[in-house]
């Protein structure tokens, strides 16, 4: 499997900041890969190294087995880093052409992404005047219309509605699945990450503290949900640290489903009354606060 | 790949209307109001025609483009000139560019769409003033002539050619100011402090040294560029300093150089973590 980005004990510090601290990560070609990580934990900077912008104090990153910067290797790829901003000057057409003319781009099709972006109508206005979602809109066409190998996607949907977001999602997975593009996308819309995505790493501090497969991660973090209709306080008693409430009546269990069966007979002999017992499958927003929480208190993380 | 930068770059300015009126039409188009306002003001005062007095076409335009590159023209040059290559600092747009071509080629792009623009200008300048002539000489009932002086057309273009060249060495400045501040505005109060410091060093210079080029005259771009002008126009004239014209060419492409590869070692190096 060949890999599209790879950083090698990369090291990024601001002042006494450090951004990335001894980060390794390598992302495969092909699907949908999630970058999660509070403010601050160095997705940004991991994404402006691989695209030239900022130089690594240590370490290195390869993109596409060339170095970050490389211009023959960053042609290859599209981004959208953070809010893009436009020179005001420029409608949304003279931003498509120029960046085309900068790549040599002769050919893209920049008319079809207008339309595709949902901002042809508005192709031929100042872009000093577009909301932030049309802004966003103009960024994945501009990300996308070179036809690149990899594009890196830094919190594309913020700003857009609803439908916008929804939209833009399915454009997203369209390109991966149909057209191979390889996606990486950072994102604090859990949600989102995972509908789109295949794979995540997730980042806290400058490191990688989680990574793997969508439901690799969530598997073995289900939970058994306890309701009664007694008090919950001896369920917690008998749980002790593996046990927190959830609302007035629910208890949920962190505990292996091979202990449940023993668990619930614990909690009859204590005279608890069981309405309902039922494993809940953990959710992605789960695991991606549970391992921040691990790695460190958030308060922290989101400095 | 420096072909397409430059592309982009020239078809960018041309879409802002506002850096060029200001940076590179507005100080042609005050110099020519102004000298037909002059016209205008004079005829109205004396109320009757100039007998006597010629005007050159040539001549107008010669004195037109050398001052090109003064502290009023190069006011304007320059905030053309930080559109192009502090623009991307103020819009935070760096990041829309720097992945698709090299920093060394983004960044010569536009000191080249600059140097045509300024060249353009140049070009304006003198049509302009070559306008002016032929409407003064209506005005005021002048005699029109090609040169008084007996200059031709070969002189405007070796005048306009070294007043280029004075301008892009604040150009290849500019570049270094704009990529060591970020700022448009640092662009245009650098250069411009530069260029009326250059005037009244070389100015206080001239007399200390009673106008004989030492090394000192000859490190100032603005001396080196009156040298080269006067030595084309009139190299007799001018004397023992016609001598040194040929340094005082080498010095101002050595400048310009030194500065353009001065700024594009800064920009290669330089993080663009916030624009």
């Amino acid at each position: 499997m060949s890999i599209a980005l790879e950083a090698d004990r990369l090291t990024k510090t601001y002042g006494a900041v450090r951004a990335l601290d001894d980060f390794s990560l390598s992302i495969p070609a092909g699907g949908v890969f999630g970058v999660l990580g509070p403010n601050g934990a160095g997705k940004s900077t991991l994404f402006r190294i691989a695209l030239g912008l900022v130089r690594p104090t240590e370490g290195s990153a390869r993109l596409f087995g060339a170095p970050a910067g490389d211009i023959a290797a960053l042609r290859k790829v599209g981004a959208m880093i953070e809010t893009p901003r436009y020179p005001p000057s420029l409608t949304a057409r003279d931003v498509l052409k120029m960046l085309a003319l900068e790549s040599g781009a002769k050919n893209a099709d920049i008319d079809g992404w207008l339309e595709r972006v949902g901002i042809a109508q508005a192709a031929d206005r100042s872009t000093s005047g577009y909301s932030v979602g049309m802004k966003q809109r103009l960024g994945l066409a501009a990300a996308f219309f070179t036809k690149p190998e990899l594009v890196i996607l830094d919190e594309p949907t913020s700003g857009m509605d609803p439908a916008g977001i929804q939209e833009i999602r399915a454009l997203i997975v369209d390109l991966a699945r149909r057209e191979g593009v390889t996606v990486i996308l950072a994102s604090h819309q859990l949600d989102e990450v995972r509908r789109v995505c295949d794979r995540v790493a997730i980042l806290s501090k400058g490191k990688v503290v989680a990574e793997g497969g969508v439901a690799e991660l969530t598997a073995g973090e289900a939970r058994l949900r306890i309701t009664v209709a007694s008090p919950i306080a001896p369920v917690l008693t008998v749980l002790g640290e593996r046990g927190v409430a959830d609302g007035a009546d629910a208890v949920l269990a962190d505990i292996r489903r091979g202990d449940a069966p023993e668990l619930i007979r614990a909690l009859v002999t204590a005279g608890v009354e069981i309405v309902e017992a039922r494993w809940r499958e953990a959710d992605l927003e789960g695991v991606y606060l549970k391992t921040l929480e691990a790695a460190a208190p958030l308060s922290e993380g989101a400095a | 790949m420096l072909a397409d930068a430059i592309a982009a770059e020239r078809f960018r300015l041309l879409r802002d209307r506002s850096a060029l009126f200001w940076g590179f039409c507005f100080a042609p188009l005050v110099g020519f109001m102004l000298s037909v306002g002059g016209d205008l003001f004079l005829r109205a005062i004396v109320k009757k025609p100039m007998p006597g007095v010629t005007v050159g076409l040539v001549d107008q335009m010669i004195k037109a483009v050398a001052d090109g590159a003064s502290t009023f023209s190069v006011l304007f040059l320059m905030i053309g000139a930080a559109a192009v290559l502090a623009g991307d600092y103020r819009w935070e747009t760096w990041r829309l560019l720097t992945p698709r071509n090299t920093r060394q080629n983004l960044l010569l792009a536009k000191l080249v769409v600059v140097g045509e623009a300024i060249f353009w200008s140049l070009v304006l300048t003198a049509g302009l003033s070559a306008a002016a002539a032929v409407i003064g000489s209506a005005i005021g009932e002048r005699a029109l002539a090609f040169s008084a002086f007996d200059r031709n057309l070969f002189d405007v273009v070796g005048v306009l050619a070294v007043t280029w060249l004075e301008a892009m060495t604040l150009a290849a400045l500019a570049a270094c100011v704009g990529v060591l501040t970020r700022s448009t505005m640092g662009v245009v109060i650098v250069c411009l402090g530069v260029r009326f410091v250059q005037t009244v060093i070389a100015s206080s210079l001239r007399l200390l040294e009673q106008g004989q080029p030492s090394w000192k005259l000859m490190a100032i771009p603005v001396y080196d560029a009156d040298l080269l002008r006067a030595t084309l126009l009139d190299a007799t004239q001018l004397g023992a300093p016609a001598a040194h014209a040929g340094p005082a060419l080498a010095v101002l492409v050595a400048w310009a150089a030194l500065l353009t590869a001065g700024a594009v070692f800064l920009f290669r190096r330089q993080d663009l973590t916030k624009e």
